[in-house]
């Protein structure tokens, strides 16, 4: 294959594989460059890009509240207790929608919700205060892992003891430091 | 004979055997049909479009055929446009890294191609 034993033996063989490289690569851009554009083309012509109807939309209606805007006749200061936004719109200083509190069931006003909930889960410091006698009391006694209370290690394990599956190791000395060995 | 049957194909003439000069390919196809026979274009094609995917080369011609899409109006731009519109930005913005790199692999190719 003459062609080839040429580009091997000759220096302006090099030129000439140099060039064909480049060659080659400019093939492969274009075809990726063709690939790109097609597919850009085609949803384009398919409408499937949503962002650009919404982003013309968003376009106009910016466009028609800055015009608003300049409109003096909404001048912030002449109308005293509202504000009107840039879309026209007023709104109350304490948010007013009204919904069910999911803990307790009341009907709360959403402006109001933060400090309801402070008190309603007991976070506040009257409703902490009021919760301890009743609630970690019981916590105390349904904590998990290692058993917290050494005051009574017999009653742990010995109920430990009945929970095993009869491994005679859980019976013995191995939980005698108030640990928990899983079987 | 055979004239009798409908032509189901649109075959070009068949070249005069005497015009020997026609008949030799250019380095440059038998380049390209050494590539295809021996999967090395596939694999190129890949491995390009890989690279350029990763250092952003996609995204930015995708985004300078949205602008131009948004300017035209999108039911008024063709193919053909958008092709022209960023093959030459398209061209200039390859990093060198991946230039040189897909070059190294492609004279590799051609130099083992040669023998």
């Amino acid at each position: 294959n003459m062609f080839f034993v040429t580009l091997v033996k000759f220096p302006m063989s090099i030129v000439v594989c140099v060039q064909l490289a480049l060659h080659v690569f400019g093939d492969l851009l274009d075809s990726i460059t063709v690939d790109v554009a097609s597919e850009c083309h085609r949803i384009a012509r398919l409408g499937l890009e949503r962002n650009l109807d919404e982003e013309e939309e968003e376009l106009r209606l910016s466009a028609q509240a800055r015009a608003r805007i300049a409109d003096p006749s909404n001048n912030v200061e002449a109308n005293g207790k509202y504000v009107v936004d840039i879309f026209g719109q007023t709104h109350p200083p304490v948010a007013n929608e009204i919904f069910d509190c999911m803990n307790c069931g009341r009907s709360i006003m959403a402006g109001r919700f933060a400090p309801h909930l402070e008190k309603c889960m007991g976070k506040g410091r009257k409703a902490r205060l009021k919760a301890t006698r009743s609630s970690t009391a019981a916590q105390n006694r349904y904590s998990r892992g290692s058993p917290v209370s050494t005051y009574s290690p017999y009653s742990s394990t010995a109920s430990i003891n009945r929970l095993s599956n009869g491994n005679p190791r859980a019976a013995t000395g191995e939980c005698s430091n108030g640990t928990v060995e899983e079987p | 004979m055979l004239k009798n049957r409908r032509q189901s194909v649109n075959r070009p003439p068949t070249p005069d055997l005497t015009d020997d000069q026609a008949k030799v390919p250019t380095l440059q196809e038998v380049i390209n049909i050494k590539l295809i026979e021996s999967g090395e274009k596939e694999q190129l094609m890949e491995l390009v479009r890989e690279k350029l995917t990763e250092c952003g080369w996609k995204d930015e011609m995708e985004t300078i055929c949205r602008a131009y899409i948004k300017k035209q109006g999108r039911k008024n731009v063709t193919l053909d446009e958008l092709v022209r519109v960023i093959t030459p930005k398209g061209r200039a913005s390859i990093p060198d890294s991946i230039k040189a790199e897909l070059l190294q692999r492609i004279r590799t190719f051609l130099v083992s191609a040669a023998l």
